[in-house]
């Protein structure tokens, strides 16, 4: 009962927050002082374009009917029409969302091994040179924006060893080989930036449940020290961890807009930078609210999942 | 009233910063160096570079390293280490503005919202976790698009974007922070002797939250070039030709197949400032005995 009570009052805040995020990403494009058509058309602004312009976005009517109209059209799965094309937002999104998904669930799917091994490396090894050395390659490679590793690791992969291609296009007549070869290098890089933002605090919850009683009990009573880490040490330095993970999928949402950027990969956040170079209005509002959709969301499992593991709200 | 963290008399403040100096972890002292370094190079970058930052045809086009051309030349033939010596102080005088004034008004709004507390406090934390809801680099393209193509490519644009970007994370952090103290019985004293909310905030909750806050400023100030050049990077920051870090690696990225050099200089350049800058965070947060978890963003 308390924690089904935990978990909806959780939920209604996530829908408390999401409504908040539409009322902003609304206010911030079409509120503001001066006029969305104008700043959209810029130089081609003559009467009549700004006449069919301000038609097409329903400007005439007050804001908070639109807002209202539009709000109510999100909720039904109805998104509008981009400006640019004259496509369905929804038909325009699909292929793309799916591309990034795709790129997204490898990125961090690699990003679990990729945080996890280090982490157990220098743990076990801990205050040795290892250890030291991984700290300074972490601290480095916590230091090198997404954008600079994306291109370090390309000239890497593409120019002193060219094994990968430089462009990550896929389409629907791409081989299985082909998406794998276009994915490597911007699922590598995402799950990179995700796994040094994690490796720290990982090693330091792990080093201080090894110290603790009952590993040390576990290792009397003779269990290998191999069964030690991986049933004992690591699920429970992991818990701590869901919080990070969560910072880190919402750092993916936000990620993906570079890494798809470098390697021209055909999804949802070149998207949005193709919407925001044209100011194509409606195109940008969907995106962005559906970037935060996918962060609240993202934020709500990592809530439940930890009310749901911690055992004293589960007896209680 | 916080009498036990520090001696009442202080001795002179150079002896005391000189033994601070000296019982600080390597982390501080390392970047510190790396951050005197950076600063002494953008000053000096202003006043003297090998050739001008966007002179044309000081060498042939996509020339690799050599002495004259430590970094190389761009299709323009422009030389790309002076462009990064010169790109130095622009990087840094951005990201030290924007994150001073996402501080300023990141702090001021989460003492005021944890001091006065009720619905103003409800509705600002709401509002807080709206913007933080939105990706960061999602936020600041939407930021951009609405300030439109008149003032896209202004340095006023790129620090505002910072300070929008970390204002509600700081509000955030500084409410937590003086939630923690109001409930302390100086600040009830404090209250009871009749001091103004305004004095109360400014003379027993500003300076109790201050290490905090620094750790704050030192670790947003740490992201600030990725953010700037992430935002440069993809054409949105600070316009050509001026050798923004970001704008200068998306610029020579096209040519990377043939002069990989052009790419990694200003990359080195970047994230040995943003090493410098997340040592430098440790060590302050160390000192100040706080956690820190680095690459927050």
């Amino acid at each position: 009962m308390n924690i089904l009570r935990l978990i909806i009052g959780r939920a209604l805040g996530a829908m408390l927050t999401l409504l908040l995020v539409s009322i902003v990403i609304f206010a911030a494009v079409e509120l503001l002082p001066g006029d969305v058509a104008s700043r959209i058309l810029g130089r081609n602004a003559t009467e009549v374009n700004l006449a069919v312009l301000r038609l097409k976005l329903n400007l005439d009517a007050p804001g908070w009917e639109r807002y209202l109209l539009w709000l109510g059209g999100i909720v039904q799965g109805d998104f509008g029409v981009a400006l640019t094309s004259g496509r369905r937002i929804s038909d325009i999104l699909a292929d793309k969302v799916f591309n990034t998904l795709v790129l997204a669930g490898v990125a961090f799917l690699l990003y679990l091994p990729f945080a996890i091994v280090p982490a157990l490396i220098q743990a076990i090894r801990r205050d040795r040179p290892i250890d030291h050395g991984m700290s300074i390659v972490t601290l480095l490679l916590l230091s090198t924006p997404d954008f600079l590793l994306a291109s370090l690791l390309m000239i890497a992969f593409v120019v002193f060893i060219p094994v990968l291609p430089a462009v990550s296009t896929v389409t629907d007549a791409t081989t299985v080989e082909g998406w794998a070869r276009a994915l490597v290098l911007p699922a590598v890089t995402l799950a990179v930036v995700m796994a040094v933002y994690a490796v720290r605090m990982l090693r330091d919850n792990l080093i201080e449940v090894l110290d603790s009683d009952y590993i040390r009990m576990a290792e009397l009573k003779g269990m290998s020290a191999r069964r030690v880490l991986l049933r004992h040490a690591l699920p429970n330095a992991l818990i701590p961890s869901l919080n990070i993970t969560a910072l880190n999928l919402s750092y993916l949402i936000g990620g993906v807009v570079i890494v798809e950027r470098v390697f021209s990969y055909p999804g949802f956040g070149n998207l949005l930078i193709d919407a925001v170079q044209v100011l194509d209005v409606p195109l940008i509002e969907v995106t962005v609210m559906i970037a935060a959709a996918v962060y609240i969301l993202a934020n709500l499992m990592a809530d439940i999942g930890a009310i749901l593991l911690n055992p004293r709200l589960r007896s209680g | 009233m916080s009498s036990l963290d520090g001696p009442a008399t202080r001795p002179n403040p150079i002896a005391r910063l000189a033994s601070l100096w000296w019982r600080s972890p390597q982390s501080l002292k390392i970047g510190s160096a790396i951050l005197v370094f950076w600063v002494v190079v953008a000053v000096l970058g202003t006043l003297w570079i090998p050739y001008g930052y966007a002179q044309i045809r000081t060498g042939l086009p996509l020339e690799g390293m050599s002495w004259g051309h430590p970094f190389g030349t761009d299709q323009l033939g422009r030389d790309v280490f002076s462009r990064v010596l010169y790109g130095a102080h622009i990087v840094i005088l951005l990201s030290f503005a924007g994150t001073v004034f996402g501080l300023v008004v990141g702090a001021t709004i989460g003492l005021i919202s944890a001091y006065i507390g009720g619905w103003l406090d409800e509705v600002v934390q709401r509002l807080a976790e709206a913007f933080i809801a939105i990706p960061f680099l999602v936020l600041a393209l939407l930021a951009v698009a609405t300030a439109g193509p008149e003032l896209s490519g202004e340095p006023g644009l790129v620090i505002f974007v910072v300070a929008l970007v970390y204002t509600p994370r700081i509000a955030r952090m500084a409410r937590a922070a003086a939630l923690d103290i109001i409930t302390r019985d100086f600040v009830t004293i404090a209250k009871l002797r009749g001091e103004s909310a305004w004095s109360v905030m400014r003379r027993e909750l500003l300076p109790n939250t201050t290490g905090t806050l620094l750790v704050e400023f030192s670790l947003r100030a740490g992201y600030a070039p990725a953010l700037i050049g992430a935002l440069g990077f993809l054409g949105f920051g600070i316009k050509a030709p001026m050798p923004e870090w970001g704008l200068l690696i998306s610029e020579n990225r096209a040519l990377v197949l043939i002069q990989p050099i052009t790419v990694i200089g200003p990359g080195l350049a970047l994230a040995s400032l943003i090493v410098g800058l997340n040592m430098f965070t440790e060590g302050l947060a160390r000192i100040l005995g706080r956690t820190v978890r680095l690459g927050e963003r």
